[in-house]
């Protein structure tokens, strides 16, 4: 029986303009990724990492090839259906939080809802509940400047989360934690996968990534150079040797 | 309705430039509804004073030439005339020369049919009919030199060589012109010596529709003759005084125009600014699943209640000192000067156009912006 993908990029190709150059992000690359994993996209900067996720998210078009997601196949979408497609389908959870400064933590887990039917009291249940699941039910008044990093980016993971999508988009979610947040940020996600069978992509330079994921894709010069399985559940001192 | 609150916190993002922007808009706003408040004056002037059915006709040459007083019998007998009222500018000052105010002297018989609309009382007009000293003024003129029925009052001549001593028997009120001062011709006609002139007649006809009729049978009727007439209605006649001020009121609009594309440009500067801010959030929320044309309109809610919050308060602002400038103005002409509620809604409508525009271009652009550029300028 064939297996059914969460994310299925079928020969994708992603060429950038810059000026008369032309950049070529991503080449020729094909990758499936099974629902309920949590997966890594590793490899070194200008590698091709956040293009493939933005393709995946919906945020950027393939130059080439076939993208689906979810079962929905993105590659011909207009702009404005992608918009109600990625309000339905995809949580993403940025390097910087990426809050909105004028909003509280409540009002930024909220923004998302504001696209459903749900109305004002069955939004706040589940902003409640994700903020609840994201351990900071007790900062749902605090604007992003009154909290830490590491803080930011739970209530970031848990606007992620609160319209229930199915895939969570991660673009270094670590990248701007001190070593306790980020492991604290990876455990996050690692129950959010485990939990609620969300599947995890993120992209990522933090090696410890790797003892928390199911599968990493290296990516090298566009290129898709190799798939390995994660080390989960490895301690870090063995997944740190490899 | 759901996204008022975020519209709201946007909008107290930066309170020290939305209070700047809504205030610079309502400066500009408040400069706009004034400037354009005052040609209504004119107009108001024209709809509290001109009856549709008197004529006002004068020397053909222009208003400094005079016509017989034999005029009058003749103007009685055309077609579709009431009665017919001369009336010959005195042109005296009170005491000093700074102290001048319209005074003219009238047929006494039929003033109160020519003008009901003035609202002078039986008694006073009675009075005015039987002393031929007799004098009615108007509100504004008593108030200025705080003057009262009963008093004797001198008028010193500058057009005729003498000065007329005169007994107030009352106020006109109503629509009459509240700085006038009416005498009896009669007096006037003796102490000039009867020279059998005047500077105009004002004459009644029978029905609106009737007017131009009558205007014509008049003018053709005195064609080549010495003194030729020219006969308007009395719209056009008060309005004919108002046009040396015409060009004054279009600059003022101008001005008005003028002052609201300037903040507006100011406004569009400020906006772009705010919105340049905020591309890395709009990128944000587009990549939540926002559809582009749900931001450009929170973008746009934003500028037009700033928009908005600038034109109410401008546009009261004005409202109250051309209220209280009126108020102050006694019972004078421009006592008449009030905003009127055409203005008001112009105004409210070019706030919401200066918040739409100003925001227009930026906004589109902030909401169209590709995101992945966009949210790399967050990074």
């Amino acid at each position: 029986m064939e297996e059914k993908y969460a994310i299925d990029l079928e020969h994708v190709t992603r060429i950038y303009k810059r000026d008369e150059f032309e950049v070529r992000a991503l080449d020729d690359v094909t990758v499936q990724i099974p629902a309920g994993r949590f997966v890594a996209i590793m490899g070194p900067s200008g590698s091709g990492k956040t293009t493939m996720l933005n393709l995946i998210a919906g945020i950027d078009h393939a130059t080439s090839g076939r993208v689906a997601v979810g079962g929905d196949e993105i590659t011909g979408m207009k702009e404005r259906e992608l918009a109600g497609w990625r309000a339905r389908h995809i949580g993403l959870v940025f390097q910087f939080y990426n809050l909105i400064p004028v909003l509280t933590a409540f009002e930024n887990v909220e923004l998302p809802l504001l696209l459903t039917h749900l109305n004002k009291a069955e939004r706040r249940e589940h902003v409640e509940t994700a903020l609840k699941v994201v351990g900071l039910s007790d900062r749902m008044d605090h604007y992003p400047r009154q909290l830490s990093g590491g803080q930011e980016q739970r209530v970031a993971i848990a606007r992620a989360i609160v319209a229930d999508p199915t895939i969570i988009v991660a673009d270094e979610p670590t990248g701007d934690l001190d070593a306790k947040s980020a492991e604290e940020i990876l455990g996050l996600l690692v129950d959010m996968n485990r939990q609620f069978q969300k599947t995890i992509v993120m992209v990522t330079h933090d090696p410890r990534a790797e003892r928390y994921v199911d599968t990493v894709y290296r990516l090298d010069k566009g290129v898709l150079a190799g798939v390995e399985p994660g080390k989960r559940g490895a301690p870090a001192e063995a997944a740190a040797r490899g | 309705m759901k996204y008022t609150g975020l519209v709201l916190k946007n909008l107290v993002r930066s309170r020290r430039r939305t209070i700047l922007t809504v205030l610079s808009i309502a400066v500009s706003l408040f400069i706009f509804s004034a400037l354009v408040s005052i040609p209504t004056v004119a107009n108001q002037i024209l709809s509290d004073t001109a009856s549709s059915t008197r004529i006002a006709t004068h020397n053909k040459a222009g208003l400094a030439y005079a016509i017989p007083m034999a005029y009058k019998q003749r103007i009685e007998t055309v077609p579709h005339v009431e009665l017919v009222v001369a009336e010959s500018w005195f042109g005296g000052v009170y005491h000093e020369v700074s102290d001048q105010f319209p005074n003219l002297a009238v047929d006494s018989e039929r003033v109160d049919l020519m003008w009901p609309d003035w609202g002078i009382s039986k008694e006073q007009f009675d009075q005015f009919k039987k002393i031929r000293t007799a004098c009615l003024v108007g509100v504004e003129t008593m108030k200025r030199f705080h003057l009262h029925v009963g008093q004797q009052i001198q008028l010193r001549g500058t057009i005729y060589p003498f000065n007329v001593t005169l007994n107030i028997v009352g106020t006109t009120g109503g629509k009459a012109p509240p700085n006038f001062l009416l005498f009896r011709r009669d007096y006037l006609e003796e102490a000039a010596g009867r020279p059998g002139f005047v500077d105009l007649m004002w004459v009644k006809a029978d029905k609106p529709e009737n007017v131009p009729q009558v205007m014509a049978a008049i003018d053709e009727g005195f064609a080549n003759s010495s003194a030729e007439t020219a006969s308007e209605s009395e719209a056009a006649f008060i309005g004919s005084f108002m046009d040396q001020y015409r060009t004054f009121f279009r600059m003022a609009e101008l001005l008005g125009f003028i002052v609201v594309l300037m903040i507006g440009l100011v406004a569009a500067n400020t906006a772009a600014m705010s919105i340049r801010e905020r591309r890395g959030e709009i990128a944000v929320m587009r990549s939540i699943g926002f559809p582009a044309r749900t931001i450009l309109s929170m973008l746009l809610a934003e500028s037009v209640l700033i928009g908005l919050a600038g034109g109410i308060i401008g546009c009261g602002s004005a409202y109250i000192v051309l209220k209280v400038f009126s108020v102050g103005s006694g019972a004078g002409p421009l006592s008449t000067i009030r905003m009127q509620p055409l203005i008001v809604a112009e105004t409210l409508v070019v706030a919401v156009l200066i918040g739409l525009f100003s925001a227009m271009a930026p906004a589109g652009a902030a909401a169209r912006r590709n995101i992945v550029d966009a949210l790399r300028t967050v990074a």
